[in-house]
């Protein structure tokens, strides 16, 4: 850091006008629109920002090492607390990597329900990521409307699988509940009525003079730069470059359903409003799709493993018993799970949510690598921020949709 | 655009403040806590509990050591000692750290006699660390608690009896489903 201060130093003394100043302040960690606890080191001149340099790590769990000492079942509960607003999709994600790893085969019926959920885990995320950009930039009406339908995508969560946030619903090879046909017709009801809502915030937002200034032109990235800078999800789209995992390398169900892509022009805040928003209307529609095509049988393969998988039970025993003797390696050097390396990812809400599994034989991940595209999308950040205002960076930060607990992990 | 009719007329937020009139004549949604509550679904994830067993009286658990394998967060710890003369395991101490406990439910879904089961009882603060420390006998005190607000004669969890799994790979008690009788007929 201390280079680097001199650096810019040396840049902006050598300016001609006499009276420049830098100015440097840090925003964070504790603000309330760094959208949890990032700081950014901020230097500006007058209101313009010159130079910005994120910090991240307050956050940190050390969730990829803690990985490595658990098995592959057990780890599947962590990943709800990477992208916490949209926990289905980290869990789909990670059993997808899995059941590549051990060749399982879902179930359709396990698939669909996958599909399901994860859509409506993405409304939902949106629905957040809506109300607290809408807050930041000053309209308060979007943010209690956009809570008011969150919390009834939330029920149905809590209706599927008794949890609201932190769901573990998806598991290795399918679902872990089956779910009732009443859920799945009031989910179904709730559609139309969510689109009704989009045309609400739609009304109050897009034509909104305010918001228009706030967001056109603003943090505007061209599409190379967005590709060079690894941008993935919304915020690569909003850039006209049209990527998706969903429609690029087809998983779970999405190969049987009939959707868009919907991309933006000029790669401003204004374009990616428009295109989470009409993504939100597309997740809609798969939803619909979904239970309408949803087959019956079975959620969850037959070959999937247990969640008890296959630790060795003497240490535990002996734990228990109170005996003082040499337990024994926990975990034993058989081949349970095949060798290799693989990389998987999904299109979470966020972007490209990859998951890197490094397999020894063992039934613990030898390394999980997690690709966050939180932590890629806070790297953009200077690029988007800088020569703005600063009132304007707050408008940047919400537009990229970051979490910080994806980012640090 | 500024000298555009719609700019000058105050279109854009006239359509917006429309919106805003319409939703303050409808229902509000929200529920006032503490003297209103919702309805929680079947099988919230919530406060544990050892399943009281209406015959015998005690907890169900055989001390087989799935829940404290599976756990991610290794809350659960439990000591057995074995009976020489039925040769059956005799529990005897049975410890979650509620602290701990990430709330996913493997606990009771790899039970293979649906003996614990996470209630649907969200409201447990305490002023002390040493109250979240349930023991066999806390434990059994929260089913009690839960069953005394629960309206039905038969409970069940969702979690117990894995729909999801071919009956084939379910253990005989699973396949069956696990119901425990409340009141009335168990005596």
């Amino acid at each position: 850091m201390p280079e680097r201060k001199l650096q810019y130093k040396e840049e902006l003394f050598s300016t001609e006008d006499p009276f420049f100043t830098p100015f440097e302040i840090q925003m964070g960690p504790q603000h309330p629109s760094t959208h949890g606890v990032l700081k950014l080191r901020l230097v500006l001149e007058g209101e313009r920002i010159v130079d910005c340099e994120p910090e991240i790590g307050f956050l940190h769990r050390g969730l990829e090492k803690l990985a490595e000492s658990m098995s592959y079942t057990q780890v599947l509960p962590l990943t709800d607390r990477l992208d916490y607003i949209s926990a289905m999709n980290n869990n789909t994600g990670y059993a997808l990597a899995v059941e590549r790893l051990l060749g399982i085969e879902p179930p359709p019926r396990g698939k669909f329900l996958r599909t399901m959920v994860c859509e409506l885990a993405r409304v939902a995320s949106h629905l957040l990521w809506l109300a607290t950009h809408a807050l930041d930039i000053g309209a308060m009406t979007v943010f209690l409307y956009c809570f008011r339908e969150r919390e009834k995508i939330l029920d149905f969560f809590e209706d599927i699988c008794g949890a609201r946030l932190t769901v573990s619903y998806p598991k290795i090879g399918g679902v872990r509940l089956d779910v009732e046909m009443g859920t799945l017709e009031r989910i179904y009801d709730f559609l139309p009525e969510m689109e009704k809502r989009l045309e609400e915030y739609e009304g109050l937002l897009s034509e909104n003079r305010i918001w228009l200034e706030r967001t056109r032109g603003v943090g505007v990235i061209s599409a190379e730069e967005a590709i060079a800078y690894g941008l993935t999800g919304p915020s690569l789209r909003g850039s006209g470059v049209e990527y998706d995992v969903r429609k690029h390398f087809p998983y779970d169900a999405y190969p049987d359903l009939d959707f868009e892509v919907p991309i933006g022009k000029n790669g401003d805040i204004y374009d990616r409003y428009l295109c989470r928003l009409k993504e939100m209307r597309q997740s809609l529609r798969i939803v619909k799709q979904c239970i309408e095509k949803m087959p019956s049988g079975p959620v969850c393969a037959e070959n999937s493993p247990d969640l008890d998988m296959l630790i060795s039970k003497r240490a535990p025993v002996a734990m228990a018993k109170g005996e003082i003797a040499f337990i024994g390696f926990p975990f034993e050097r058989v081949n349970l799970v095949p060798f290799g390396e693989l990389y998987s990812a999904v299109e979470g809400a966020k972007g490209e949510l990859g998951f890197y599994i490094v397999s020894d034989g063992t039934g613990k991940p030898y390394r999980l690598h997690i690709r966050a595209p939180s932590f890629v999308h806070i790297s953009a950040l200077p690029k988007l921020a800088k020569g703005h205002f600063l009132a304007d960076l707050v408008s940047i930060i919400g537009t990229l949709d970051i979490v910080m607990g994806e980012c640090d992990r | 655009m500024r000298l555009s009719p719609r700019h000058i007329l105050l279109v854009d937020l006239l359509k917006g403040l429309s919106i805003t009139l319409k939703t303050l004549f409808k229902k509000p949604v929200t529920v006032e806590y503490p003297r209103k509550r919702v309805q929680l679904y079947a099988s919230f994830r919530g406060r544990h509990a050892l399943v009281r067993d209406p015959v015998t009286g005690d907890a169900r658990c055989v001390a087989c050591l799935k829940c404290s394998q599976v756990c991610p967060s290794r809350c659960i710890s439990i000591k057995f000692e074995d009976d020489p003369e039925k040769g059956v395991r005799k529990l005897i101490s049975y410890v979650i750290e509620a602290l701990r406990c990430i709330y996913c439910g493997y606990c009771e879904e790899v039970c293979p006699v649906g003996a614990i089961v996470l209630t649907e009882w969200f409201e447990y603060s305490q002023s002390t660390r040493e109250a979240f420390l349930f023991d066999k006998e806390r434990l059994l005190q929260n089913w009690d608690a839960f069953v005394k607000t629960f309206e039905g004669k038969v409970y069940t969890n969702k979690f117990w009896n894995l729909r999801g799994v071919p009956e084939s790979l379910k253990p005989v008690f699973k396949r069956e489903g696990i119901d425990v009788k409340l009141r009335g007929e168990a005596s």
